[in-house]
């Protein structure tokens, strides 16, 4: 029972942050239809600026993670400039994706070469004493809790914004369909270009959330990418709520299955799960059925 | 002029001196030699793949280090002669591309993307962790390759071993492309419908698509392994998808003369970036980052709007030129019908 419970309390933190990751895709897919190849690299070049801020420079934690969310905002709006604008006018997404792709491994290369070498594990202070808590028998890590009760804030953060704001519904117009945004007068491209922004900045806080946790290191990025892409697919690709429940589920079997199968498991079950899914349930949980254009 | 400068000299004079090159060059350089028809045969291997069937799969470098594994593994294990297991890893890299084209023929686009760099994470990760079989991160040295009757040594042996797999896959590429396989591959990148309407299987055509891939990259992971005398999970990583992806677009996307010039100028690029101690993520994210942005058809174009006697069967329209080529010019004259149809034939400037 101990074993179970230290298990689900670990796999819904690590969950938490597979959901925000998730989350940042499934926003840009909704409205682009392209999934941000570069996604997983905001993610860690958000834990490498506020290493920068609160480490190296020693400024709060609170005013590095503002900061670090505001520099992968930028880093988004980037990707958008660089590999989707110039692109996306030409309408091909093997060229979209390869650009992505490209982008993705010039800025890993970039934060090896500008905070350390490959193999280069940077540590991170941890945010509150590393003691665990007791809750009515249940142990859970003080640190894990603070992460989960910070990434709800940013998910409920995010969902005022997507909801309640002029910004947020231009975005859910636009991902709703394009054509009709630009006929009652939305800047398409502004909207695209925000929504990139706003899909890396969520990234960059679980990022900064996640670097207290772990280590950080520049490939880390794909990883996270690669667990965000398999929540946001578990949860259907189109699906914000999906995303969010995909990110916890993925979080939690992966922690299942390395404590009572295989601890190898833990890496490769974000892998086996987007096979299985792709294969018999493409459609995700929550997805709707998708359309086959023609 | 087109004797001289031609796509038919270039091939000639490429292997000829490649041919020459361990009578003159030292080991390093006969090393490097080898490396460029690796990557030859790998980016002809991935560019049928995406550049003609417009499959854009990640598995690439995964096929290529399922073909080095088999065959070093059926080498260990079986104590199988290479001239036995390098066919049988061949055919598990192909086996596993096919097995491959069952995804894709539900999904395209970014759902395939990401599906075939799952599978390719999880081929990596099953050559790190599956130490019982695989010998794990530490790799494993395959048994010496007997080339008996012939006296050379095993890197002279398999050099010029890649040295005829090259040019033969070389000319197989070109003829496939050439042929009506090449031209439903064409046909299912531009539209898949509109290729079914045409009566094209999408099953058989994906499926040889990724087959064809997985045989090309298998052939050359088990060159690889015979030629490095060394197996190990480094080699296949997501550097490797990264050099393959950059060797195909900077040569050309569908263009086979361009692969060949992408697999040489990637090799050597390469080694440049290493010599300059450079960071190859950097180099090959931006230098793929810039030909998709500036020159998505590769460096071939380049050379076939100034150079004459260049041309290919079936030439990759990008975007919008694809659009307008539903016009004659590029259709008609393309396939190859133009020699027997009159009025085409008259139509042309």
């Amino acid at each position: 029972m101990e074993m179970f419970s230290y298990l689900m309390a670990t796999g819904i933190s690590t969950g938490a942050l597979y959901a925000l990751v998730a989350l940042g895709l499934v926003v840009v897919y909704k409205a682009t239809s392209v999934v941000n190849f570069a996604h997983g690299e905001m993610f860690m070049l958000g834990g490498f600026l506020a290493f920068t801020f609160h480490v190296m420079l020693g400024w709060q934690y609170m005013v590095s993670l503002v900061l670090a969310v505001v520099g992968s905002f930028v880093l988004g709006i980037g990707v958008d400039r660089v590999a989707f604008r110039p692109l996306m006018q030409r309408q091909t997404l093997v060229s979209v994706l390869l650009c992505m792709v490209g982008l993705s491994f010039f800025l890993k290369g970039l934060a090896r070469h500008l905070w350390g070498g490959k193999g280069d594990y940077l540590t991170f202070p941890p945010l509150v004493s590393p003691e665990p808590m007791q809750f009515g028998g249940i142990m859970i890590m003080s640190q894990q809790l603070v992460v989960l009760v910070a990434c709800g804030i940013v998910m409920a953060v995010f969902m005022v914004f997507f909801k309640l704001t002029r910004a947020g519904r231009f975005m859910q117009a636009t991902a709703d369909n394009p054509k009709a945004a630009r006929l009652v007068g939305l800047r398409v491209d502004r909207v695209y270009m925000m929504t990139f922004g706003v899909g890396a900045a969520v990234a960059g806080a679980a990022g900064v959330l996640m670097a207290p946790l772990t280590l950080l290191y520049p490939d880390m990025g794909f990883m996270l990418f690669i667990k965000g892409f398999a929540a946001a697919v578990l949860g259907g690709l189109t699906s914000i709520p999906g995303a969010l429940l995909g990110g916890f589920l993925i979080g939690i079997i992966e922690q299942m299955a390395a404590g009572y199968i295989h601890t190898g498991l833990q890496e490769v079950a974000a892998f086996i799960i987007i096979m299985v899914v792709m294969i018999f349930r493409p459609t995700g949980l929550l997805g709707g059925s998708r359309r086959r254009k023609v | 002029m087109q004797f001289f400068l031609g796509k038919r000299t270039f091939l000639i004079v490429l292997f000829g001196a490649l041919l020459l090159m361990p009578s003159l060059a030292n080991e390093y350089h006969i090393f490097i030699a080898n490396l460029v028809m690796l990557y030859i045969i790998l980016a002809l291997g991935l560019n049928m793949l995406i550049g003609f069937a417009g499959q854009l799969a990640f598995a690439n470098a995964a096929m290529y280090g399922i073909g080095a594994y088999g065959a070093g593994l059926l080498m260990k294990h079986f104590a199988w002669p290479y001239w036995a297991a390098a066919p049988g890893g061949m055919l598990i890299a192909m086996a596993a591309g096919t097995l491959l084209a069952l995804p894709a023929l539900r999904m395209s686009g970014i759902y395939l993307a990401l599906t075939t760099l799952a599978f390719a994470q999880f081929v990596w990760w099953l050559m790190t962790h599956w130490t019982s079989v695989t010998f794990g991160a530490g790799g494993f040295i395959p048994p010496p390759i007997d080339f008996s009757p012939i006296p050379v040594t095993q890197e002279i042996g398999i050099y010029y071993l890649t040295w005829v797999a090259a040019i033969l896959l070389y000319l197989a590429a070109k003829n496939t492309m050439a042929s009506s396989i090449g031209r439903a591959f064409v046909a299912i990148r531009d539209g898949e419908v509109a290729a079914e309407s045409l009566g094209i299987n999408l099953l058989r055509y994906k499926a040889l698509a990724f087959a064809i891939s997985g045989f090309y990259a298998g052939t050359a992971g088990a060159l690889y392994g015979g030629m490095l005398g060394f197996v190990g999970p480094e080699s296949f990583d997501l550097l490797q998808m990264i050099l393959h992806k950059a060797a195909v677009v900077i040569g050309g996307l569908g263009s086979i003369i361009g692969s060949v010039i992408g697999g040489v100028l990637l090799t050597v690029s390469v080694e440049i970036t290493k010599e300059l101690k450079w960071s190859i993520e950097m180099a090959f994210g931006a230098l793929l980052m810039l030909f998709v942005l500036f020159q998505p058809t590769g460096l071939v174009t380049f050379i076939k709007r100034w150079v004459p006697g260049w041309r290919e069967h079936l030439q990759y329209l990008p975007e919008r030129e694809a659009q307008r080529s539903i016009d004659v010019e590029a259709s008609v004259e393309d396939v190859g019908i133009t020699s027997t149809d009159e009025s085409a034939q008259e139509r042309r400037p």
